[in-house]
């Protein structure tokens, strides 16, 4: 992200660089978003940042422009995506800690995950072994439409989560709660991805 | 300042086009032939000097191994890379090849970009007798799928040819921007570009705002090697196989029979679209002449698979869109290779309405270059093109796998940061490979560049080095890093795993005096002052701004110190001096940008309109 310092004076600039993602559409760090403003309001810095609008400028400014437009692009790609919010807002409140082992199963899911890899296992030799696959193949795209629901049931708490901390920042909630709820936010996005991750490796495996 | 033009380098056939000033409208303009499409044709003659186009096409049947058609196939790929297409192509690759392919043609090599660069200033010397005037700027259009080397390689090939390439615009936007000009269409747009040698699918949105149209791409596939080129080799293979059964003849694909065949098939394939059945009559070295008459149906039968093979890309690319086929409001056919009846039937099917073909699908895409071209010199009126970057940009992580940093189909500039540390004491070198592509394993991604960040000998962990991946509104990669303890920053100079670096490109500047009009330091003087008069201008106009009022007085006279240098070193004829000059002005308006910027940035919050910055 840009400085909060001009780069050749020292000074703090008078119009205040954008800090975040967040200060560069003037919204508050807050996870419900309204969709049309937020491209309204991207479509209107497009106009003002992109790099066609300075060909026949300075170098400075081409530079600047092209700096600046990345920074605006790479923001709204963030903030639109509701996950990619949640990550971004933990971030730059420094709250975000990836799972220790991102291989380790949330405690609540070690059965199913066990049972899962088990399958997966059997259908790899089934398959080398050239034997029948049809049972094994129907065993496991049960299991991912489970984890699929489960997909469903975290993005659920997730949004209930993001419900939390806004109505936190609403009510200027000191620390201590706005902590915990980053918590909550950060050990759901854990899960979040190490279901995911789960999905997608038997997508593969069936395809 | 010269002239402005966009051009449309493709596969088979190039094309130049410009705004007309009376009317708005873009228009291709004619070579010495009349015609506007130049064969993509490139012959060496005896004499040592360059055929381009239709002349070149003759050549291909007296000439073979010192003419060469498709180079675009070879652009910014190694040579490990187009060995499935030499049994298909004609093309002699040079065994001095390293990372960047080495064409013969007779007794000389050319790399891809200058063989295309021959082809450009072909098109440049058309525009140049139709104006009367120097064209030194260019818009060049790529396939939208086309990665970071082989745009790289067309922008060089543009540099080659004396171009200064302002944008690489991606073809199927570039037909969108056309169409859009010609019909005001609004709403999501699918554009399906089926040309020569490559096919593009491209999802828009075409917004209407108080300022003006945007169009915003927002996703885009493809694949860089399929086109109309494939038709062609399945009919060729398909006859070939035909005479060698029935005639014991087989053809070598690099002889002047085989191109004598292929030469017949494309006229046949074009009448084919016109009528139901076309019959072949082609006479044999054994005195026989070969017949056969294919049926439309017969003909659809063979070419199907090319067709198949877009129906991938088109589903990945509205699935990224997040859109159904029934809701997009447009369909828009691009590249001569959709004058397939088949395949204006299968488009027209997926997507459940007539696609659009008033204009010339050869041409669409050059005029809509012109269109672009146009939008640059003036500065952004009232139209802005929000293009994406087709391929995922990842960074090698442990054990071989891909980190992505940016996704496929963000928005362009984009740019994602990584912070970098060492792992064991003293170490001075951090090794870093960056890749393009979608698969997990940077062994099946496409290797850009690999790089080595230098860092003072620390223990282990301390340093940290910022590194800024940035991709450019071309769709090139750009590297900076910062070293976070001392705030000291640098580019890095990158060296593309395929393509030319700046000394291969210098020396070929320098070699190309012999095809070029002026002498190189001549030329050097000239682009130096050229771009010198520009930055000047464009200060001049950032100090009348209100805003310049916020510079302090000690900035203020840096700048005029730096203009006045600049003035005087243009009156002279050093260009090192003036391209020194040059930087030297960039720095001192540095602040003037950023106090210029925020205020655009401030107007554009509060929702008002203001002056132009």
């Amino acid at each position: 992200m840009g400085t909060h310092f001009c780069s050749s004076c020292g000074k703090v600039l008078q119009v205040p660089e954008h800090s975040d993602y967040f200060a560069m559409f003037e919204l508050p760090r807050k996870l419900w978003i309204e969709m049309s403003a937020l491209e309204q309001k991207f479509l209107q810095l497009s106009w003002k940042l992109h790099p066609d609008n300075f060909v026949n400028s300075t170098g400075a400014e081409r530079d600047i422009s092209l700096k600046r437009s990345s920074e605006l692009n790479d923001a709204y790609r963030t903030l639109r995506d509701p996950v990619a919010r949640v990550e971004y807002l933990l971030a730059i409140e420094g709250a975000r800690k990836e799972g220790q082992n991102k291989q380790q199963a949330p405690s609540e899911l070690l059965e199913e995950v066990f049972e899962l890899n088990e399958s997966l296992d059997e259908l790899r030799e089934a398959r080398a072994s050239g034997s029948d696959t049809v049972g094994l193949r129907s065993r496991l795209q049960a299991a991912e439409r489970n984890f699929e629901r489960k997909l469903t049931e975290v993005d659920g708490e997730l949004q209930g989560a993001a419900r939390e901390w806004d109505k936190l920042i609403d009510e200027k909630a000191d620390e201590t709660p706005r902590n915990a709820a980053k918590g909550k936010l950060n050990e759901l996005l854990n899960r979040r991805s190490y279901i995911r991750n789960l999905v997608v490796n038997v997508q593969k495996e069936l395809l | 300042m010269g002239r402005i033009v966009g051009i449309d380098l493709g596969t088979t056939n190039s094309l130049v086009a410009y705004i007309d000033a009376q009317t708005g409208q873009p228009k291709c303009i004619p070579g010495p032939s009349g015609s506007t499409l130049c064969p993509s044709i490139v012959s060496l003659d005896p004499d040592g000097s360059i055929i381009v186009g239709e002349p070149a096409r003759r050549r291909l049947l007296t000439q073979p191994e010192r003419t060469i058609y498709s180079v675009k196939r070879l652009m910014g790929r190694g040579p490990s890379d187009v060995q499935s297409e030499l049994k298909l192509f004609p093309f002699r690759i040079d065994p001095s090849s390293n990372h960047v392919i080495r064409v013969r043609l007779g007794e000389k090599v050319f790399t891809p970009p200058e063989i295309s660069s021959f082809i450009l200033r072909e098109l440049k010397n058309w525009a140049e007798a139709f104006f009367g005037e120097i064209v030194d700027r260019a818009v060049i259009t790529v396939p939208a799928y086309f990665n970071d080397a082989q745009r790289q390689a067309t922008k060089d090939a543009g540099k080659l040819a004396g171009l200064e390439v302002l944008r690489l615009v991606n073809e199927p936007t570039a037909a969108a921007l056309a169409y859009g000009l010609h019909e005001k269409q609004r709403g999501k747009v699918a554009v399906y570009d089926l040309g020569g040698g490559t096919f593009d699918i491209s999802v828009l949105k075409l917004i209407s705002t108080s300022e003006g149209d945007i169009y915003q791409v927002l996703s885009t596939n493809g694949d860089t090697h399929l086109g109309g080129d494939d038709i062609d080799n399945l009919l060729q293979a398909f006859v070939h196989e035909q005479i060698l059964q029935t005639d014991a003849i087989d053809f070598s694909p690099h002889g002047e029979l085989a191109q004598e065949l292929r030469k017949e098939l494309i006229a046949l394939k074009h009448k084919l679209s016109e009528t139901e059945s076309a019959t072949l009559r082609f006479p044999l070295p054994n005195g026989k002449i070969f017949v056969h008459e294919f049926t439309r149906g017969a003909f659809e039968a063979l070419i199907r698979p090319v067709v198949d093979r877009t129906t991938a890309p088109v589903k990945q690319a509205l699935a990224d869109a997040q859109l159904k086929p029934t809701e997009m409001d447009e369909a828009v056919l691009v590249g001569g290779a959709t004058r397939t009846p088949l395949i204006r039937r299968t488009v027209q099917e997926y997507f459940d309405r007539k696609p659009h073909t008033e204009l010339n699908p050869d041409e669409v895409v050059a005029l809509g270059a012109a269109v672009q071209a146009n939008i640059l010199d003036r500065g952004v009126q009232n139209m802005l093109l929000l293009d994406v970057t087709p391929l995922s940009l990842g960074i090698e992580t442990y054990g071989g796998a891909v980190a992505k940093i940016i996704p496929r189909n963000s928005t362009i500039p984009a740019s994602a940061q990584e912070l970098y540390t060492t792992g064991v004491d003293n170490q001075t070198g951090i090794d870093i490979h960056v890749l393009q592509g979608e698969r997990e394993l940077a062994k099946d991604c496409r290797s850009l560049a690999r790089f080595t960040l230098r860092v003072p000998p620390a223990p282990a962990g301390l340093p940290r080095v910022e590194v800024k991946f940035l991709i450019d509104a071309n769709g090139i990669l750009q590297v900076g890093a910062k070293d976070i303890r001392s705030g000291e920053q640098h580019m890095i100079e990158v060296q593309p795993s395929y393509g030319l670096n700046d000394n291969d490109i210098e020396r070929m500047l320098e070699e190309s005096i012999e095809y070029a009009e002026q002498d190189f330091a001549e030329r050097q003087v000239i682009e130096a002052r050229t771009e010198a008069d520009s930055i000047l201008k464009a200060t001049e106009k950032a100090l009348a701004h209100p805003n310049s009022a916020n510079l302090s007085a000690p900035e203020r006279a840096k700048i005029e110190v730096s203009v006045a240098g600049l003035k005087e070193a243009v009156q002279g004829s050093d260009y090192k001096l003036m391209r020194r000059q040059i930087d030297e002005l960039n720095r001192a308006t540095e602040h003037l940008a950023e106090l210029l910027m925020n205020s655009a940035v401030q107007s554009a919050l509060e929702g008002k309109k203001l002056a132009e910055v």
